[in-house]
This record gives structure tokens, C-alpha cells and sequence, in this order.
């Protein structure tokens, strides 16, 4: 699998640490109930088919990218990078 | 009066006890030419995103213009190359006056002086592609790493910055940085990787 990263260009997945779903905002601080925090920290949905993802370009140029994948044929159909999104935006 | 401590540190170079002059490999001339680059000074310069000067001030203090992603600028005494997002790394071919140049810089990015965290080594002639493929995991074809390109990637797992100069008679020239704690490791892989199409060693 290769990723196209907006600085580097095309690179082999070797270079790329996974984190995971894009979607999860933490909650406000001290303000989040117990539950909510459960929820950011642990529950994770495992869909079969797209998924926005974040992907660490730690052997490249460094930056966080949120790339949108297939999870059942590893298609690659968007990647860009997670800083342009707004804080707090829907990722 | 006590006496003074003397200090017994001295300056040394990434490749001392790693790479030694002289020649690898089959018999003939050579395909592959190693030169290690042990006076050259290194700096990460990080901006804030939009910030304006440091252009300008590349440009005043080097005379390069700071290049665009991907790309190195390169004199014959300095260069700067692109490193990430707002991210630039300077360099200069001799140690000598580059802790000057660095405070100049600190008027226009935050400086990191890394001149004793890099390995340094120019590598070229007719076979250099083939040995840097059996590591790479990007294409060095001049089609897509043209003159002046550089990249961030990895060499067999060990992580380098490395670019391309002007060519000279036996072909491309790539001048690579390797972390110095991973000298030793990268050398081993080169040196294994260069053998068979007879590699020429110098020192700087």
C-alpha cells in the first residue's frame, strides 16, 4: 500500500504510523462527563468499506494526514492534510 | 589553587572508526564513489506558518532563495533545503563561521544547530542508482528526482535527508544525512550494497 502525501508524493506505507479513525473530538476538558470521555478514549466503530483515518508521516515530512480508505480494498481515495481542518470541525 | 580540569573531549568525526579510504569490492574502475563530509554545519530553521522574513533573509545573508517544497538551493559554500512544512535545513561546507550565521538566523526562525547529529557522505558515478535502490523506497529516475530535488525517506529502515547536486562527468551526485547514531548501521548497508560494482572510498 502506498500513500500520497500532500508534501512528499507517493510513498510506501513503510513510512506512515496509523492511529486511526479521523472522526473522534475530544471533549472539553474537565467539563466532559465520565461517559463521554469512556467513549473518546475506547469505542471505536470497525466499518467495512470507507473510513477517514489518521496516518503520521514520521519518515517523511513529519505531518498528520487524514486519508480516506477503504478498509476492505485498501483504496486510497483522498488524502490531505489534518492541520487544514478546523479545530473542532467535524474531522 | 586547584589545578584545572583539562578536558580530554575532542571533536570527532561521525565516521571515525566507520569508513576508511581505499576501495570495496571487484577490481577495475569504479562504479560507485563514496567522499564522507566531515566539516560541514547543519540547522533545522522552523517558522510559523505565513511568517514572512525568512525569505528575504536567505537571500540577504546567503544569497539562495529558500526553496520550495522538495527542493534544495545550493552555493558553493552553503546550501538550504526544503524539510518538512515550514521547515527548512541550512547548511554550510565548513564549520568555520556557521555558529555566526546561525544567530543571524535567529532574528528570522527558531534555530536547532544539528551539526554533530548528522553523518554526512557524497555518493556518485555510473552505477550510484542502482546501489541507492536496493534501499530506497522512493525513485531516483531524473524524470521525477530531478537536479536540485531533495526528500525525506528511509535508506534500508535507517531515516535520511538527501539530495541531488549537479551532476559531474560519471553522472548524478547525491549528497546523503544519516542520523550519526545510525552512521555505522547505514555504512554497513552501503558498503554491502556498493561491493559488487566496485566502490572508490575518500575522506574528507
Amino acid at each position: 500500500m502506498r500513500i500520497a502525501c500532500p508534501h512528499c508524493g507517493l510513498r510506501d506505507v513503510q513510512e506512515f504510523v496509523y492511529l486511526g479513525d479521523a472522526a473522534p473530538q475530544r471533549p472539553d476538558g474537565l467539563a466532559a462527563t465520565e461517559a463521554a470521555m469512556f467513549e473518546y478514549v475506547y469505542l471505536r466503530d470497525n466499518p467495512r468499506g470507507l473510513l477517514e483515518e489518521l496516518w503520521y508521516h514520521g519518515v517523511g515530512c513529519r505531518a498528520w494526514l487524514v486519508v480516506r480508505r477503504d478498509t476492505l480494498t485498501h483504496a486510497i481515495e483522498y488524502v490531505g492534510l489534518a492541520k487544514s481542518r478546523k479545530a473542532g470541525a467535524a474531522a | 589553587m586547584a589545578e584545572q580540569a583539562k578536558s580530554i573531549w575532542r571533536p570527532r568525526s561521525a565516521w571515525a572508526g566507520i569508513v576508511e579510504a581505499g576501495q570495496i569490492g571487484v577490481d577495475g574502475k569504479p562504479g560507485v564513489t563514496a567522499l564522507t563530509l566531515d566539516d560541514m554545519g547543519f540547522a533545522t530553521l522552523i517558522v510559523p506558518p505565513g511568517s514572512p522574513d525568512l525569505a528575504s533573509a536567505t537571500k540577504r545573508m546567503i544569497g539562495l532563495d529558500l526553496p520550495k517544497k522538495a527542493f534544495v538551493s545550493l552555493s558553493s559554500t552553503h546550501g538550504v533545503a526544503w524539510a518538512g512544512a515550514n521547515h527548512w535545513l541550512l547548511f554550510a561546507r565548513q564549520q568555520a563561521g556557521f555558529v555566526d550565521l546561525l544567530q543571524s538566523f535567529s532574528d528570522h526562525a527558531a534555530v536547532s544547530d544539528q551539526s554533530h547529529a548528522r553523518a554526512a557522505l557524497t555518493v556518485s558515478g555510473p552505477r550510484v542508482r542502482e546501489v541507492l535502490a536496493k534501499g530506497a523506497m522512493v525513485d531516483l529516475h531524473s524524470s521525477v528526482f530531478p537536479v536540485g530535488a531533495t526528500a525525506l525517506t528511509s535508506f534500508a529502515h535507517v531515516h535520511v535527508q538527501f539530495w541531488r547536486t549537479d551532476d559531474g562527468p560519471d553522472g548524478p551526485i547525491f549528497e546523503i544525512l544519516v542520523p550519526r547514531s545510525m552512521a555505522g548501521s547505514f555504512w554497513s548497508w552501503f558498503a554491502a550494497s556498493a561491493a559488487e560494482f566496485n566502490c572508490r572510498i575518500d575522506r574528507d
